[in-house]
């Protein structure tokens, strides 16, 4: 009774709380909706910028966030947020980010993705940024990876190639040379293979990694074929693709620690940075994982050309990365994040940028490659015949399967995990290699052509 | 009309937080059901209506199949360790009488880690080449030469229910004494007295009094262990070849690898009926009991 009573007695407060009820849920409808995008095509830069980016942590980490710090201050109404992924993780998140609507301004990314970016429509051309910071300062075949129609798509901001990496001290010991093709380099990593803490040579079948389709597209390579045919399918089932098949699985037999079989980039490389595997492939980053895991190794290390087929057979490059920036076509900031991505280009930044991991990122500026302060520098002196033999091979290949240009295929190769499925059902369930090579082939040939890929 | 009023001052305090639960909880549902009959794709807006033909595929599709079968295996010898270990475990602390606390600390803190912290953690333990499991066997002369638990298809499966039971025996153990300590003490002594053994006063007076416990945390546990992602992936991802790949991990493979959302959705829309069905037969038999027991 009380109570009735003292409802009635304030009407007032009881249309006060629902109005305040309807209020909150207005304001939680309205927080929920997008910002409508907004455009300065003029004037001073605006706007909030989010840049993703894969520089997860370190040298690289700190160098993006005084970039950052540094544009703003030249640029007061411009915002920049940084968010970080790794490599693995960023292609979940552009994935998933593309189909919810809620895409960066700006970021990194690998010259797979960028292929499938371009396809699905959901990069901005980036022609102005590169003719700013001058387009002929950039290898061609970087700049064709990201692009379609004429139109480029993506800047690099860095190069790297895979080289074979070798332990010097080993080698010596051993009386052995430096392996020039295939069978030197089994005969060597065999005769150092010493029971469960010395491998001559991992071989990583991860499926959550691309490092199957690595080193079968290495031999692929030296016989001068691809994971692609000349119509852009799938190549499995050739001779090469079934020697090089054979020839990675007789090695992880005799040379590789049993648990590669689920390897990824990462658990590869770490046996090499502790000095536990006798070679191994890999870009310039090796230097600095074995100087930061095993500094007494640091002179131990050396790298070489990719094995050839036959002793007399030229010097050919296995695998090339050049890693990418793109602007987003939803970005509502677009020419804030131009800005700011040609900003990195600066001659000195960009130039400490590349010392942030020396050796392991090559410029993608040709210019820089001479520039002296580029190449005052200790690790890149120290290990100058190293880096002369990335170097080199860095104009000789492409992204994998890449060679006959960008193709949506590629993503497809290197993110499905299908060759590393084929490596696991031949070692752990003894499929035949044909048997296993001609339906992974197959899959992946029907991936294709559900991504819309027509022959 | 006051009372008509109130209700409707009711209804719309609880108007946004019944918002937010709706939309987490039921949109994505619905959405998935959606997708499931459509061919969208991850990188595409655009899809079609193509009805059931999602389900038809992926009803006929070996790998489903087999990842249903792992999910089962997976489920079942899991909850069957995590409940013998987390009933071994509270039947033991019932009977301690000192430094309970730190024992059931100690117990409790493989369930106190973050999954990806356990499945990193155990990934180094069992490493061939530098893990301390393996290089302690070969030490020992147990193994000629490091074996890989994770990588070798005879192990591989047992390793990681193995570590699932040791991770989710705390919570039945928890359960189970909280349960035991309402056990009245009584009837274990007419027990005694009436000359009953050991296991007769488990069977007859243990189990009777925790079964309800055990029941709800055996369905409980069962949907999250058939749902678990995590662990698993970060474990194995899947593998190797496919061994551990379960029902969560083959529709994330499926949606965001292939880039199938349309498929990806109809499997975990079968994922969600044949849950609910288990859960409802399983919440049938506890209200049996329940019954049972009341009469």
């Amino acid at each position: 009774m009380a109570r009735h009573e003292s409802w009635n007695a304030r009407p007032a407060r009881r249309r006060a709380a629902i109005t305040v009820a309807a209020l909150a849920a207005s304001a939680l409808l309205v927080s929920c909706g997008s910002a409508a995008p907004e455009q300065n095509d003029s004037g001073p830069l605006s706007g909030d910028v989010v840049f993703w980016h894969s520089f997860t942590q370190g040298p690289r980490a700190e160098y993006m966030a005084r970039m950052a710090d540094e544009f703003e201050a030249a640029n007061p109404d411009v915002s920049i947020t940084i968010e970080t992924f790794s490599w693995g993780e960023f292609q979940t998140k552009w994935t998933t980010g593309l189909a919810a609507g809620q895409v960066p301004d700006l970021s990194t990314a690998l010259p797979n993705q960028v292929v499938e970016m371009i396809n699905v429509g959901a990069l901005a051309p980036l022609d102005d940024v590169i003719d700013g910071v001058g387009r002929d300062r950039f290898a061609e075949a970087a700049l064709r990876e990201g692009a379609k129609d004429g139109v480029s798509y993506s800047a690099p901001i860095y190069s790297h190639a895979q080289v074979m990496w070798y332990r010097t001290d080993l080698l010596e010991a051993a009386g052995l040379d430096v392996p020039e093709t295939w069978e030197d380099l089994a005969a060597a990593a065999v005769a150092l293979t010493e029971g469960s803490d010395q491998f001559g040579l991992s071989v990583p079948m991860g499926t959550n990694d691309l490092m199957g389709a690595r080193f079968l597209n290495f031999y692929l390579q030296s016989a001068g074929e691809s994971l692609l045919d000349d119509d852009g399918r799938a190549n499995l089932t050739s001779d090469a693709a079934l020697d090089g098949i054979q020839y990675w699985v007789d090695m992880y037999a005799q040379t590789s620690p049993e648990g590669s079989v689920n390897y990824n980039v990462l658990d590869q490389a770490t046996l090499f940075y502790q000095g536990k595997t006798a070679f191994d492939f890999n870009s310039g980053f090796h230097i600095s994982g074995v100087v930061g895991t095993s500094p007494q190794l640091e002179d131990a290390i050396a790298a070489a050309p990719l094995p050839r087929l036959k002793a007399g057979d030229p010097v050919y490059g296995g695998e090339t990365s050049n890693i990418a920036t793109v602007v987003w076509e939803k970005s509502p900031n677009q020419r804030a994040a131009k800005a700011f991505l040609e900003f990195l280009f600066q001659d000195e930044d960009y130039i400490q940028f590349l010392h942030a991991v020396p050796g392991g990122m090559l410029p993608s500026l040709s210019d820089i490659a001479e520039n002296a302060a580029y190449l005052d520098n200790e690790t890149l002196q120290r290990h100058a015949d190293s880096v002369q033999v990335i170097t080199d091979a860095v104009p000789m290949s492409t992204a994998i399967g890449m060679d006959e240009g960008p193709l949506v295929q590629a993503g497809i190769l290197t993110s499905q995990g299908v060759v590393e499925m084929m490596f696991q059902d031949i070692v752990l369930n003894g499929v035949p290699i044909a048997e296993a090579a001609q339906a992974a082939e197959d899959k992946l040939n029907q991936l294709f052509v559900s991504a819309g890929v027509a022959f | 009309m006051h009372t008509r009023t109130h209700n409707i001052t009711r209804l719309l305090f609880v108007l946004p937080s019944m918002l937010v639960v709706v939309s987490l909880l039921l949109y994505p549902v619905l959405s998935s059901i959606y997708f499931s009959l459509t061919n969208r794709h991850l990188l595409r807006s655009d899809a079609e209506f193509i009805g059931i033909q999602n389900f038809l595929d992926v009803l006929a599709s070996p790998e489903f199949w087999a990842a249903f079968q792992t999910s089962i295996r997976w489920t079942v010898v899991s909850i069957a360790g995590q409940l013998l270990i987390g009933f071994l475990a509270a039947i033991a602390l019932n009977r301690i009488r000192h430094l309970t606390g730190l024992f059931r600390t100690l117990l409790i803190i493989p369930w106190a880690f973050p999954a990806i912290v356990i499945a990193f953690g155990w990934r180094w333990i069992l490493n061939d080449v530098y893990g301390f499991l393996p290089n302690l066997l070969t030490g020992f002369g147990l193994t000629e030469r490091n074996v890989s638990f994770l990588s070798n298809p005879d192990t591989v499966f047992w390793v990681v229910v193995g570590i699932n039971v040791w991770f989710g025996s705390p919570l039945f153990m928890v359960n189970i004494l909280a349960a035991l300590k309402t056990v009245p003490k009584e009837q274990f002594e007419a027990a005694t007295v009436d000359g009953a053994s050991g296991w007769q006063r488990f069977i007859y007076i243990t189990v009777p009094h925790v079964k309800k416990v055990v029941g709800l945390l055996v369905i409980l546990r069962s949907i999250w262990v058939f749902n678990n992602f995590e662990l698993l992936f970060l474990l194995t991802g899947g593998g190797p070849a496919g061994l551990t790949t379960t029902l969560p991990i083959f529709a994330y493979r499926t949606g965001w690898g292939l880039q199938q959302l349309g498929v990806a959705s109809a499997i975990t829309v079968l994922l969600l009926v044949f849950l609910l069905v288990l859960a409802s037969l399983a919440f049938r038999l506890l209200n049996h009991w329940d019954r049972k027991d009341a009469s």
